[in-house]
């Protein structure tokens, strides 16, 4: 996790809350919002040398596939949930948002543009893209459902999402500049903060 | 590796769940390591239904202990730097107060008079052993499938004493596949004519046969297909190695074989008494399991197997969905552990790995 972008978060994160990290990696943001906001966080992994790290940092963690189903942790009230760069390779984006909204009052999604210019070069020239921040061929990708700025707002629209506040993150992981100016064209990453 | 064994005797007695009484009893314990100066490093193991005191090691008697695997010097649960105890339950028969043993008002061998013991029983017999030892507290509590329940019930029943649970191959309660299968060897054992109801002792004999079939069903419930497939599959068994002519296949001969060496030394009063345990656990006490748990303190970390099909990974994660609701630091990892139910008794790198990160952590 850059840390730019997980201060960005760690700034709509409430100091003592309830989170939920679905996606969570090796847990080091979780890690970082226990030791600054005091959390009680749990995140949410497949991987399993991915929860060793969570074990090791003294996150707790739960292994689970997403697709599968995120209804049992619906009772657990949280006051947030957290998907990082990861809804872009659910098999249902448009549920999981709903479910994570169900599950807690607030979530944070982050997800790669691919509206960024970069992209649109390549597909221009016939290609998909394939860029610093989306590396991998379109045989070995994890993104099954890659979206723009543009996309992910009108989703959000749609599903009576209400977009609390959002961020835009230019190449360098910093925000503000040219990324704010016209999003869907020069933001590499859009970070929002959704409500329902 | 130094194994330390000793017997320990509770003058004090104990009162039981069920109302009734031991008015005194003993507990053999191994344990390995040392305690350090702060008392910070003590580890308590908890055996699954025929397990015993005997966890890591070599034994002359008892041969290789049952979690050698896990447990050992630069193992997951590492002696070198953690005290590490292991006693036989009550109700066993491997040198803790059971069935087996005299009972000292009558003189006689207890048998199936032996008082019924449960979860919770034990749980508080290890408390007043940690006592006894003047350990303070346990800073991991841990064991698989039996043993994984009283995990979890120390973190219940003495929140202050245990930092962190190791809830393995394990579930809050039995499911009624579990109570149905345990009710097949019991009976099993109840109808050998040399069962005496009960009262063999007095005979002079043992109902080895309805041991060893108990003990052949259960084989099969704590394998996997898969891995009975991989290892048998549809071989038959060779003539030379025949325990019996009637064997045809490897896996018969197997059976025969695993269930003929434990009728030789486990008790049928024990066997019937600590399957009872664990039907009888219910860490929710029939009511609610997460409103059971809203007072643990300790960490929890609940392994599940893809392969073991007796407690399945699911039940697992009841345990921590309920303590997540309760705000509990509680994870949840599933491996696909090769060996079906007996799989938190082997060793993997990612299991070990997960098991000593959350010891350390």
């Amino acid at each position: 996790m850059a840390t730019k972008l997980s201060k960005i978060i760690n700034h709509w994160v409430p100091e003592n809350s309830k989170v939920i990290d679905f996606g969570c990696g090796d847990g080091s943001l979780l890690k970082e919002l226990i030791e600054t906001k005091n959390i009680l966080g749990y995140g949410v992994e497949i991987n399993n040398l991915k929860i060793e790290k969570c074990i090791e940092k003294g996150v707790p963690v739960i292994k689970q596939d997403i697709d599968k189903g995120m209804n049992e942790f619906k009772s657990s009230n949280f006051d947030l949930s957290i998907m990082a760069r990861s809804i872009q390779c659910l098999k249902n984006p448009d549920l999981a948002l709903n479910r994570m909204l169900e599950l807690s009052k607030r979530c944070v999604v982050t997800l790669p543009n691919l509206g960024y210019w970069r992209c649109r070069i390549n597909l221009a020239s016939g290609k998909m893209p394939v860029t610093p921040e989306l590396p991998s061929s379109w045989y070995e990708t994890e993104n099954i459902h890659l979206c723009t700025i543009k996309d992910f707002e009108n989703l959000c629209k749609k599903e009576n999402i209400k977009i609390k506040d959002k961020v835009f993150l230019n190449k360098d992981g910093s925000h503000g500049g040219l990324a704010s100016i016209k999003p869907n064209l020069l933001a590499v990453e859009g970070v929002y903060l959704l409500e329902k | 590796m130094k194994i330390k064994t000793e017997q320990i005797h509770f003058s004090e007695g104990l009162s039981l769940e069920s109302g009734g009484r031991l008015d005194s009893f003993d507990l053999i314990i191994e344990s390995y390591g040392e305690l350090n100066e702060s008392k910070s490093n003590a580890i308590l193991l908890c055996h699954a239904f025929s397990g015993n005191h005997h966890a890591a090691g070599e034994d002359e008697e008892l041969g290789i202990g049952w979690w050698d695997q896990i447990v050992g010097p630069k193992k997951a649960i590492d002696t070198e730097k953690y005290y590490v105890v292991c006693c036989n339950n009550l109700g066993g028969c491997a040198g803790s107060s059971g069935p087996t043993t005299i009972n000292a008002a009558t003189n006689k061998v207890f048998g199936k008079d032996f008082p019924l013991v449960t979860v919770d029983d034990w749980v508080n017999s290890q408390k007043m052993l940690m006592d006894k030892l003047d350990i303070p507290y346990w800073h991991l509590v841990a064991g698989g499938s039996l043993g994984g329940m009283q995990a979890l019930q120390w973190s219940i029943a003495y929140p202050d004493k245990i930092k962190k649970a190791g809830i393995f191959a394990a579930a809050a309660k039995s499911s009624t596949q579990n109570i149905a299968m345990n009710e097949v060897a019991r009976e099993s054992i109840r109808k050998d004519k040399n069962f005496h109801n009960g009262d063999y002792y007095d005979h002079n004999v043992t109902p080895k046969n309805g041991i060893k079939t108990a003990r052949m069903l259960g084989h099969i419930t704590y394998l996997s297909e898969e891995l009975m497939d991989s290892r048998f599959g549809r071989k038959f068994q060779d003539e030379a190695s025949k325990v019996d002519q009637d064997v045809d296949f490897e896996v018969e001969n197997y059976l025969q074989y695993k269930g003929e060496k434990f009728s030789e030394f486990f008790d049928a009063n024990s066997y019937i008494l600590m399957t009872k345990a664990m039907d009888g656990y219910d860490a929710g006490k029939g009511i609610d399991l997460e409103e059971a748990m809203e007072n643990i303190k300790a960490e929890l970390l609940i392994v599940g197997f893809y392969s073991d099909w007796l407690y399945p990974a699911e039940r697992g994660k009841e345990i921590q969905i309920a303590g997540m609701n309760n705000n509990i630091k509680s994870s949840f990892v599933v491996f696909d552990g090769e060996h079906g139910h007996d799989s938190f008794l082997f060793h993997s790198k990612e299991y070990s790995n997960v098991i000593k990160k959350f010891i350390e952590s």
